[in-house]
């Protein structure tokens, strides 16, 4: 409890230090703190001492090791991805949501298996009207989550959006999010303030090296015109494009060239993967159409038999160079995470000592 | 009505601007124009309330100057016809006032002006007596509800006689009190209006014209001067050869004949009342100065009886001999923020008395003063003026303060006169940080968000109300544009003139008789001028927030309608206003997720919070029923139920 | 009845509570008594929240001016506790007689946290001790019971005119009723008058 401060303090500690993911777990709370352009913004001081709004941000702290404990029941072992019972690829087995996803349609698939067989009620994904410019939205059906296909870049408030279920008339929900959502969806439940957390059944947690401000549909705007916008795409390493595909044409753009539409708060985050979900999802090197799979807690690997046995998405190992690969990316992006949260005497995030000499010394290879 | 009342003789209680109204009556008024303003509106509202049974005409202008030409249109063409406004109403008329004053007059034109002492309602303490002086017109000052009514009568004729218009200079304290008015017969004169000005045009003329003509407005002042020297307005009373006396004008005869009273002067101190103090009755004066050796001045605001009179007896000096005068320069008549300054009271008169002569007077017992002071000190918390229950401000800056925060850079509110006025206090979360006369706002804006030479590169919002609008601020948007000016100006469109007792404007569609008139919509009038206009209901307070938030981004002079009626005339419309409660159950209270903000934030008046639960309730004598709480709610813990 | 010429009464609450109503028909009804009258109001903050303080000046000699001496007022009636309070503070004396409907009215700074109202029971205790008399009167309960809470200030009006403790008939004051309001509010604003009336009377006078 001595962690929980109030408005003050995420103002002082979060979003002066320009450290808001806009993951949106502090909005929809209360009246006093809106969520504008991926950044939270305090219209007026509420006065408390204490708040669910810098208790549930991804940013204001992280004790990885009680989160872990809480979550696992015990502390990581696997200092490079997280806690995590197995690892594999996986893809989609119905065409349908093969064709229509990005890569291997797993995420798609188990939610609307999910849905179907009734583990949870609803679903909070993000959506785009138009290719880009994702807002978060609740599915309930097949159709609903197809309608929500495809890798956004620009980050969006998934976690308002879980609040306003939470909310609503819905039992249990699923969640598809980004590490620095599910960390939020992860500190509600495990904090003291009552918010109607425990209808969330089911968090798959998407991989992300970082997200996009809002700022960068303008960009993009200005790349293509008023072009009707298909999907953006980051190919997997190590193509270093970021592709916009219109109805006319593909474009493509350096990644060091969008690159400082990157939201600054990336620069100090420490997950990839998804340390924190039931069952983390992303690409696999050099495979288009399939997914890296990590199932992480029981509850996850419950549901990964259950989909596999209604042959729901088929699945392979994953080589173990491609394994590698995953961790020394991991890895990277912590080693860098600590030294810009060092360099910047930013004390949100905590992990155990041991921990953090290993990734410090960490030199490349596994 | 009482000032209807046809039976002279008879005494009616009637307020200080029912007796002014009724003045114009029985002076057989055929035009009277105004514009609203406190402490005046009253007046025009008396006159418009009998106007077709009486058979003259009335209207209520868009701004005192358009309001003056009006009745000196009327005047001109010779009628008698009457302007009203407050104070500051005179500043927005001076401009013709000082010129109309050289090209005279045919029938008899008044103009009342309502000053208002310690600013009861408005934000100025502007004497307005120095406009008679600076534009050598004769003024009038009633001292009673009685004088009210008789001086406005005369004013009139006295107009009529000397060719100019004359002024009458009300104040807060008598335009809203009352008191007993011995009624004169109500005269309908049956005049016929025509154009035909004494010398053929009506003007203030130019170059040696223009001197022939100020020389010509002395004499009809040197005229209303011998007048005034006979004038059954002013008195002397108390013992012939005083050597104490009081000169007092206004409602600080009847403070001065208290105070004499209660401390046992009466025969001591004699008291010069003067009802015409511009020109000064020179000779009256100089009768009393003879005998007085000390001299206390009582009038409201400016020490002006006390600098002319001064100046008369300096002029006088060799014949009066050398007189001790008191008043706002020696600071023996102060209110608790000094001389000059405040309103007048017994209290203030009789502590003039006693620093000036030598006599003592206590009101109460020291300690029972001392005792008194404690007690409301510690048990009566102050009560800041607010925005009413329902109030559509309330929404509006409420969406400002919002899209100001979402756009994160700091922006600049300016505004001017109305309820929304009270925006600079926490009821408006202090979001407005200017206020100076009627279309200051938009008039300031303009610039403030054209400094970016200077390096102030910061969102500018201008805010008014829609009678505002129309009054001052069409020509500071045109400026606006001209100059390429960054700014968005919001309209509080709350179809009415709320602060002043909900008159009409040009955007509703009736007449100050109540009677359907042409609209001007103001949404036209922004799009003729060529500026993006957006309009939204500000109770729809997300939508409200996000357009100001939009417009805030792009460049240029922006218009935002926040439309929505005023909750004291949507009030009075509707038949059963909704039953509005708390859900106990729901309301989080004092915790995360709320911490009061019905009450705390919001602070609407008809959202309480009950200590002993915790809780939030809602005070059903003083909610309006607006749902507006209802809405911001985070629990939807507010239920609002129609009642049928 | 008091004796004192003039008698001054001060009429005090919050923007809404129709302290002008109540002024206007005590003032109107010393009229049709053959009296002296003139009434002080300053309403710009009437609507708007603020404190509403009228003066009512009654006298079988002359016109007295609007504004009552500090220490004068002879009866003061009150429409809100801390109102009442303020109004004694200023203008009360322990000749004062106090008629005080107990029901607060929040201010906005209360409603904001700013500060705090104290307890009503020990607004009325202060009161008592620096008046000679106080009268406390549910008048909002009773005008809910005539029809409206918004006639607390006629009950009001019954009370200080059935106090006998002004030269105003009862009678007088019911026609001037007649006259104040439309038709269809005649009867509920009779019914509120003759509450106030009946409840006072029934008291022993202070």
């Amino acid at each position: 409890m001595q962690n929980i401060k109030g408005p003050d303090d995420l103002q002082r500690n979060v979003l002066d230090e320009e450290l808001c993911t806009g993951c949106g777990a502090c909005t929809n709370l209360c009246p006093y703190i809106d969520m504008v352009k991926a950044n939270a913004i305090i219209i007026e001081p509420c006065g408390l001492s204490k708040g669910r709004c810098y208790n549930f941000c991804p940013r204001s702290y992280i004790d990885v090791p009680s989160l872990d404990k809480s979550i696992f029941g015990s502390y990581r072992e696997d200092i490079a991805i997280g806690s995590n019972i197995y690892v594999m690829k996986a893809r989609a087995k119905d065409e349908e949501i093969r064709s229509a996803a990005q890569y291997g349609g797993v995420v798609s698939a188990l939610i609307i298996h999910a849905l179907q067989t009734g583990k949870i009620d609803a679903a909070v994904l993000a959506t785009s009207s138009d290719g880009v410019n994702p807002k978060p939205t609740i599915a309930r059906s097949k159709k609903e989550v197809l309608e929500c296909v495809g890798s956004k870049y620009i980050v969006s408030p998934t976690v308002s959006k879980v609040l306003d279920a939470i909310k609503g008339e819905m039992g249990k929900i699923g969640v598809v999010c980004t590490p620095c959502q599910m960390t939020a969806i992860r500190k509600m439940q495990d904090s003291p303030f009552e918010t109607g957390e425990e209808k969330i059944s089911l968090g798959i947690g998407l991989f992300c090296t970082w997200c996009f401000s809002p700022d960068t549909y303008e960009y993009i705007r200005s790349l293509v015109g008023s072009a009707n916008i298909l999907k953006t795409d980051i190919p997997p390493p190590p193509a270093n494009i970021f592709v916009i595909q219109t109805d006319e044409r593909r474009v493509e753009v350096p990644l060091d060239e969008i690159r400082k539409f990157i939201m600054p708060s990336c620069a100090v985050c420490f997950d990839m993967t998804n340390e924190f979900s039931d069952i983390s999802v992303g690409t696999v090197e050099g495979e288009e159409d399939w997914n890296t799979v990590i199932v992480r807690t029981r509850n996850g690997e419950r549901f990964l038999k259950s989909a596999k046995e209604a042959a729901i998405i088929e699945t392979k190992p994953l080589e173990k160079e491609k394994f590698n690969h995953l961790c020394e990316a991991s890895l990277n992006r912590k080693k860098r995470a600590l030294k810009e949260i060092d360099g910047r005497k930013i004390t949100y995030l905590t992990i155990r000592d041991e921990e953090r000499s290993k990734i410090i010394s960490w030199n490349g290879g596994i | 009505m009482h000032v209807e009342i046809d039976e002279p003789g008879r005494k009616v209680l009637l307020m200080g601007n029912e007796a002014i109204a009724r003045g114009a009556i029985e002076a057989g008024v055929d035009f009277c124009s105004g514009y609203p303003g406190n402490p005046a509106s009253e007046i025009l509202e008396t006159l418009a309330g009998v106007a077709k049974k009486l058979d003259f005409l009335t209207e209520w202008s868009v701004n005192e100057i358009v309001a003056l030409e009006a009745a000196g249109a009327a005047a001109c063409a010779g009628l008698r016809a009457m302007t009203v406004m407050k104070n500051m109403g005179v500043d927005v008329c001076s401009d013709f006032l000082m010129t109309v004053n050289m090209s005279g007059t045919k029938g008899g034109f008044v103009l009342i002006s309502g000053d208002d002492p310690a600013v009861h309602s408005s934000n100025s303490e502007l004497d307005t007596r120095n406009y008679a002086r600076f534009a050598d017109i004769p003024l009038l000052e009633p001292a009673t509800t009685q004088e009210a009514k008789d001086m406005t009568k005369w004013a009139f004729d006295l107009s009529e006689e000397l060719g100019v218009l004359c002024m009458v200079r009300t104040v807060t304290r008598l335009s809203h009190s009352s008191g007993l008015v011995s009624l004169g017969p109500i005269t309908r004169e049956e005049r016929s209006a025509e154009f035909a000005p004494l010398l053929g045009t009506w003007t203030s003329g130019s170059g040696d014209y223009t001197c022939m003509f100020h020389d010509a407005l002395h004499g009809k002042l040197k005229t209303a001067q011998e007048k005034f020297e006979e004038s059954q307005f002013n008195w002397y009373t108390g013992k012939e050869d005083a050597e104490f006396i009081i000169i007092t004008s206004g409602t600080g005869w009847l403070y001065s004949a208290e105070a004499v009273k209660l401390l046992g002067l009466k025969d001591e101190v004699g008291i010069l009342k003067l009802g015409t103090t511009w020109p000064l009755p020179e000779k009256l004066i100089a009768k009393h100065l003879k005998h007085a050796k000390e001299v206390l001045f009582v009038e409201e605001i400016d020490p002006f009886l006390e600098q002319n009179v001064k100046v008369l007896a300096a002029e006088l000096a060799a014949d009066i001999g050398p007189i001790k005068f008191y008043g706002k320069k020696s600071n023996h008549i102060r209110s608790e923020f000094g001389a000059g300054v405040g309103e007048l009271d017994v209290d203030t008169v009789m502590r003039g008395l006693t620093e000036t002569m030598n006599v003592t007077y206590i009101p109460r017992d020291q300690d029972y003063a001392e005792k008194a002071e404690k007690l409301v000190g510690s048990y009566a918390p102050n009560r800041s003026m607010a925005f009413c229950a329902g109030c559509p401000h309330r929404a509006s800056f409420w969406a400002i303060k919002r899209a100001l925060k979402w756009d994160g850079r700091d922006g600049i509110v300016t505004g001017d006169i109305g309820c929304y006025s009270m925006a600079q206090l926490p009821t408006g979360f202090m979001v407005l940080k200017s206020m100076h006369c009627m279309g200051a706002g938009i008039g300031t804006a303009t610039r403030f968000g054209n400094l970016k030479r200077y390096g102030l590169d910061k969102p500018v919002i201008a805010v008014s109300g829609d009678s505002t609008f129309y009054h001052a601020c069409i020509p500071a948007l045109i400026n606006a544009r001209w100059n390429k000016s960054n700014l968005l100006y919001v309209i509080l469109d709350n179809k009415t003139t709320a602060m002043t007792g909900n008159q009409p404007h040009p955007g509703i569609g009736i007449d100050a008789l109540g009677e359907p008139s042409p609209v001007t919509p103001i949404e036209d009038v922004c799009k003729g001028i060529g500026v993006e206009v957006r309009k939204c209901d500000p109770f729809d307070i997300d939508e409200a927030t996000q357009n100001l938030y939009e417009m805030l981004q792009t460049e240029g002079v922006k218009v935002i309608i926040f439309s929505r009626e005023c909750a004291l005339t949507e009030a009075q419309k509707r038949k059963k206003k909704p039953r509005v409660y708390v859900d106990q159950d729901k309301c989080i209270g004092d915790e995360c997720g709320c911490m009061r903000f019905c009450t705390r934030v919001l602070n609407c008046p008809g959202n309480i919070w009950d200590y002993t639960k915790g809780k939030a309730k809602i005070d059903e004598v003083v909610c309006n029923g607006c749902g507006l709480c209802a809405k911001l709610c985070p629990a939807g813990a507010i239920i609002v139920e129609e009642v049928v | 009845m008091i004796g004192d010429d003039p008698l001054n009464i001060i009429i005090t609450g919050v923007g809404g509570q129709g302290n002008v109503v109540a002024s206007r028909i005590i003032a109107s009804a010393a009229v049709n008594e053959g009296l002296y009258v003139s009434v002080g109001e300053i309403y710009g903050a009437s609507q708007r929240g603020g404190a509403v303080t009228s003066y009512v000046r009654l006298s079988g000699e002359m016109q007295y001016g609007p504004i009552i001496p500090r220490g004068m007022a002879h009866i003061i009636i009150g429409f809100e506790p801390i109102e009442s309070l303020r109004a004694i503070g200023n203008f009360g004396s322990k000749k004062t007689r106090a008629i005080i409907n107990p029901r607060p009215i929040y201010p906005v700074d209360v409603l904001s946290g700013t500060l705090e109202y104290p307890p009503v029971e020990e607004v009325l205790k202060a009161i008592k001790e620096l008046v000679y008399g106080v009268q406390v009167i549910e008048a909002t309960e009773l005008a809910k019971k005539a029809g409206d809470a918004v006639m607390q200030n006629i009950v009001m009006v019954g009370c200080v005119v059935g106090s006998g403790l002004i030269p105003i008939e009862i009678e007088t004051t019911k026609e001037i009723i007649k006259e104040s309001f439309a038709k269809e509010r005649v009867e509920a604003n009779l019914k509120a008058f003759k509450s106030g009336v009946g409840e006072i009377k029934g008291r022993k006078a202070v």
